[in-house]
C-alpha cells in the first residue's frame, strides 16, 4: 500500500508501525497496543474500553442499513429510549389502569372519579398506558438497542480478547493506571520464567513470549453484560409472547356449588363443591368497626375440584365426560395449581341460587298425597307422574312477570322467580284436565297470589296442591364463589430470562478481569496492569508479586502519575 | 466489512421489525378480543331447537344474519316476525338467518317458537358460550355475516322490516 503525503487527511491512517492493519475507528493497534489517535496518544492514561478496539458500527460510508444500526448501537440511544420509557411508565401509575376493573366504562368512569383531568388521561389513551402502541413501540426498540449495542461491541471484543499478542508496544505499557518499571540484573527471558510460577500461584493464566509476559485472570466477568443483556431479551420475548393464545389467561369466574363449570379454551372443568365462610365476631372488630353492624370475613374457602373433559367436550348435544385430576381448597393466598392453571379466591356471593325442588301433589280437600314430582329450575323436562295424575308442563318461566299487554312474561334468564304453568289430567277430572300454576317460592306464591289464579283456572274451586315438605326435598346452590383462574405459560420464560440476568450480574460484579503486561528490554523491567474494578486489589497482587521476586516498591508507587502533579 | 456480516446485521434487524410489527400489531387490534365489523366472525357450536347441534361453518357459503335474543327482552321480541319475513324473503337467494337465544332453557324457547310461528333456526346458547366469543353486550344484537364468513355490519338495537332489508341487500352484494 503506498499513500501520498495528501491522503493522510482523507483516509485515516490505520495501520500500526508494528505493521499490523486495524479497522477504521481502531485507538489502540489490535496487535501492540500502541494508540494509534491522536486523541489516544494524548491521553497519559490509556482508556482501556472495548480494549480498544473499533466497535461494529464505527466504518467509513455508513448506508442506510448502516446508520440504522449505528443508531441502536448508540448507548446514549439507549439511556434515552430506556428515560422515555420510565417517563411513559409512570405516567401510567397516576390513576388505576383500566385493566384492574373488571367492568368499567372508561369514558364516563374516570371523569366520574377524577374529574376532567381524569377524563384528559383517559382521552390521552393513558387510562391503558401498557398497552398502547408506543409503550410497546419504546419496549422494542429498547430490545433492540440491547441486541444491537451488545453485538456491536460483543465481537469485537471477543477477536481482541481472544487474539491477544504477548508483546505490546513500550507506550502501551507505560501509560496503564498501574506501572512499575526498575532495573533488572539478569537475563530477560530467565527473569520471566522465574515470575511465572509466582504470578500462576495468583490465580493468573501466563503466557511468555522471550522476554515479555501477559498474565490474565477471570476473564468471564468481561461477559457477564453481555449475559444479562441475553436474559433481558428472553424476558423481553416472554413478556411479548404473552400476548400469544392460549399462553395467557386472566379470567374472573362464577362457580354455583355443586355445579362443574367449563374453564373457557381450556379442557378443564372446576365444581365448587362447598363454601365455607367465616365472619369475624364483634369483640374481634377493631373498634372503629364496632357497633356499626359492620360484617367482615375472618376466612374464606372453596372446596374446588377440578377435571378434565375427556370427551364431548364441545358437544352441547351430550354430557360432557369429566374425570377428577385434583381437588384443592382454595383460600385467599393459597390458589389450586394445576399444571399451570391457578385457580384464586376472588369473591363470594352466599344468596342462594335453586337448582330444583320436588313438591308433593296433594288433594286440597282430603289431603290425600298423591305423589313427589322433581322440577328442575334451570331446564325442566315436559311430563311428571304423581300417582295416578299426569302432570304436563305447558309453560315455564324462570322469572315471571306481566307484560305490557297483561301477558306473562320472562323477565330477565336468571331464575329469580320460577313458574311453573301445569296441565293436570287424572280421576275426576274433566277430558282435558285443569290447569295449575306452581310457583317454587313462597314470595313469589303471594306476590303473585298463586291460589287466585289456580282457583280462576280451575273455574272456581282450587282441588290440589303441590307443596314441598321439607328442605331436603329442595336442591340449591347455598353459594357462588368468584375465582380468578390464570394461566401464564410464558412465566418459566421469564424465569429462566431472570436467572440468566442474575448470573450475568454475577459474572460482571463480583470477579474482575485483571491483566498484567510485561518486558524486559536490556535490563530494565515495564510492567503495565489493568483491571475493570478493584485497582487496590490489583496493586497488591502486583506489589506481592514483585516483592517475591525481590523488588521491593510500596503499593501507592504503582499507581500511574503521569501527567499529573501529585 | 465482509459481506456475510452484512446479511448478519439484515436478517437481525428484520427479525427486530418482525417482532416489533407483530407486538404492536397485537396491542393494537387484537386487545379484548371482541370480533369487530370487517374481521372475521367467530365459531359457535349450539344446540338447536331441532335437536342438532349446528356450527358457524355449516353454513359457509351463505351470507348469515344472527340475531341474539331472549324472549325476556321486548325488542327482540318484537322484531322476530320482521327476520321471520326477511326469512321468507330471502331464503332462496343463499340468505340464512339464525336466532340464538340466550340464556334460556329449552322449554321456554320451543313455547315461544311455537306462539309467534318463527320458522328460521332457532339455537340455544343457555351457558352464553356464543355470547362471549361474539361479545354480546346488550340485546338485541344482529351479526350480518358475508359469504365468505366476514362481519359485515353489526346492529345493536331493535330492528326493523325496511332496515332489516336494505342490511340484507348489502350484505348480498358485499359478498
Amino acid at each position: 500500500m503506498s499513500q501520498g503525503p495528501k491522503s493522510q487527511s482523507l483516509i485515516q491512517n490505520t495501520k500500526c508501525e508494528c505493521g499490523h492493519q486495524n479497522p477504521v475507528g481502531t485507538v489502540l493497534c489490535e496487535a501492540c497496543g500502541k494508540p494509534l489517535t491522536e486523541e489516544a496518544e494524548a491521553q497519559p492514561i490509556l482508556e482501556m474500553r472495548y480494549d480498544g478496539v473499533a466497535r461494529r458500527s464505527q466504518k467509513a460510508n455508513p448506508g442506510l442499513i448502516d446508520r440504522v444500526w449505528n443508531f441502536f448501537s448508540s448507548v446514549k440511544v439507549a439511556i434515552y429510549l430506556i428515560l422515555i420509557t420510565l417517563i411513559g411508565s409512570s405516567l401510567g401509575t397516576i390513576f388505576p389502569q383500566e385493566s384492574t376493573f373488571l367492568n368499567i366504562d372508561g369514558s364516563v368512569y374516570y371523569k366520574q372519579e377524577y374529574g376532567t383531568i381524569g377524563h384528559i388521561y383517559y382521552l390521552l389513551g393513558l387510562s391503558n398506558t401498557y398497552t398502547s402502541w408506543w409503550f410497546v413501540l419504546l419496549l422494542i426498540m429498547i430490545g433492540a438497542s440491547l441486541v444491537i449495542c451488545s453485538l456491536d461491541r460483543v465481537l469485537p471484543l471477543y477477536k481482541a480478547l481472544s487474539r491477544q499478542r504477548i508483546p505490546k508496544h513500550m507506550s502501551f505499557l507505560t501509560r496503564q493506571k498501574v506501572v512499575y518499571q526498575g532495573a533488572v540484573e539478569e537475563d530477560g527471558a530467565a527473569w520471566v520464567e522465574r515470575v511465572k510460577p509466582v504470578i500462576r500461584k495468583k490465580g493468573y493464566r501466563v503466557r511468555t513470549d522471550g522476554g515479555t509476559l501477559l498474565a490474565e485472570k477471570q476473564r468471564f466477568s468481561r461477559w457477564g453484560p453481555y449475559i444479562l443483556h441475553i436474559g433481558l431479551i428472553v424476558f423481553l420475548l416472554a413478556v411479548l409472547a404473552r400476548n400469544l393464545p392460549g399462553l395467557h389467561m386472566d379470567e374472573h369466574m362464577a362457580f354455583p356449588e355443586g355445579e362443574p363449570v367449563h374453564i373457557k379454551n381450556t379442557s378443564y372443568y372446576l365444581m365448587n363443591d362447598g363454601f365455607e365462610v367465616e365472619f369475624y365476631t364483634e369483640d374481634d372488630l377493631p373498634n372503629e368497626f364496632k357497633g356499626r353492624g359492620k360484617v367482615l370475613p375472618k376466612r374464606f374457602e372453596t372446596q374446588a375440584i377440578l377435571y378434565r373433559c375427556d370427551a364431548n367436550c364441545d358437544n352441547p348435544a351430550a354430557e360432557p365426560e369429566l374425570v377428577e385430576v385434583t381437588r384443592h381448597n382454595i383460600e385467599v393466598n393459597k390458589p389450586l395449581n394445576y399444571e399451570g392453571l391457578k385457580a384464586y379466591q376472588f369473591d363470594y356471593d352466599l344468596t342462594p341460587i335453586l337448582r330444583s325442588v320436588s313438591p308433593v301433589l296433594i288433594n286440597r280437600k282430603t289431603g290425600e298425597e298423591y305423589g313427589k314430582i322433581e322440577l328442575s329450575i334451570g331446564d325442566p323436562v315436559k311430563e311428571y307422574e304423581a300417582g295416578e295424575y299426569r302432570l304436563t308442563l305447558r309453560e315455564y318461566y324462570q322469572d315471571f312477570g306481566l307484560g305490557d299487554n297483561g301477558e306473562p312474561v320472562n323477565l330477565s334468564s336468571r331464575p329469580n322467580a320460577p313458574a311453573y304453568l301445569f296441565q293436570i289430567e287424572g280421576p275426576d277430572l274433566p277430558g282435558e284436565g285443569i290447569r295449575y300454576f306452581y310457583f317454587p317460592k313462597q314470595v313469589d306464591k303471594e306476590r303473585f297470589q298463586q291460589d287466585a289464579i289456580n282457583a280462576q283456572l280451575a273455574g272456581g274451586e282450587v282441588l290440589f296442591d303441590l307443596d314441598v315438605q321439607g328442605m331436603e326435598d329442595v336442591d340449591f346452590a347455598a353459594s357462588t364463589t368468584y375465582l380468578n383462574i390464570r394461566v401464564d405459560k410464558a412465566m418459566p420464560f421469564i424465569w429462566v430470562g431472570a436467572f440468566i440476568g442474575m448470573v450475568g450480574l454475577v459474572m460482571g460484579f463480583y470477579f474482575h478481569h485483571r491483566r498484567i503486561w510485561l518486558r524486559i528490554d536490556e535490563g530494565t523491567l515495564t510492567l503495565g496492569a489493568h483491571t475493570n474494578k478493584n485497582w487496590f486489589g490489583l496493586r497488591r497482587e502486583v506489589s506481592a508479586i514483585l516483592k517475591q521476586m525481590g523488588i521491593d516498591v510500596d503499593e501507592k508507587s504503582l499507581d500511574n502519575n503521569r501527567g499529573s502533579q501529585s | 466489512m465482509g459481506k456475510s456480516k452484512k446479511s448478519v446485521q439484515v436478517v437481525i434487524l428484520l427479525a427486530i421489525v418482525l417482532i416489533g410489527i407483530y407486538a404492536v400489531a397485537t396491542v393494537v387490534f387484537g386487545s379484548d378480543g371482541v370480533p369487530k365489523e370487517g374481521e372475521r366472525a367467530p365459531d359457535f357450536q349450539l344446540l338447536g331447537m331441532d335437536g342438532e347441534v349446528h356450527t358457524m361453518s355449516q353454513y359457509d357459503g351463505k351470507a348469515r344474519v344472527i340475531n341474539f335474543w331472549g324472549t325476556y327482552c321486548p325488542p327482540c321480541v318484537r322484531e322476530m316476525p320482521a327476520l321471520q319475513a326477511q326469512w321468507e324473503k330471502w331464503r332462496s337467494q343463499g340468505v340464512e338467518i339464525i336466532g340464538i337465544n340466550v340464556g334460556e332453557n329449552n322449554m321456554t324457547v320451543e313455547n315461544f317458537v311455537a306462539k309467534t310461528g318463527v320458522e328460521f333456526p332457532i339455537l340455544r346458547d343457555p351457558k352464553r358460550e356464543a355470547v362471549k366469543t361474539f361479545g354480546v353486550g346488550p340485546m338485541p344484537t344482529t351479526f350480518f355475516v358475508t359469504a365468505s364468513g366476514k362481519i359485515n355490519h353489526i346492529r345493536i338495537g331493535e330492528l326493523d322490516l325496511s332496515t332489516l332489508d336494505k342490511q340484507i341487500e348489502q350484505l348480498v352484494n358485499a359478498k
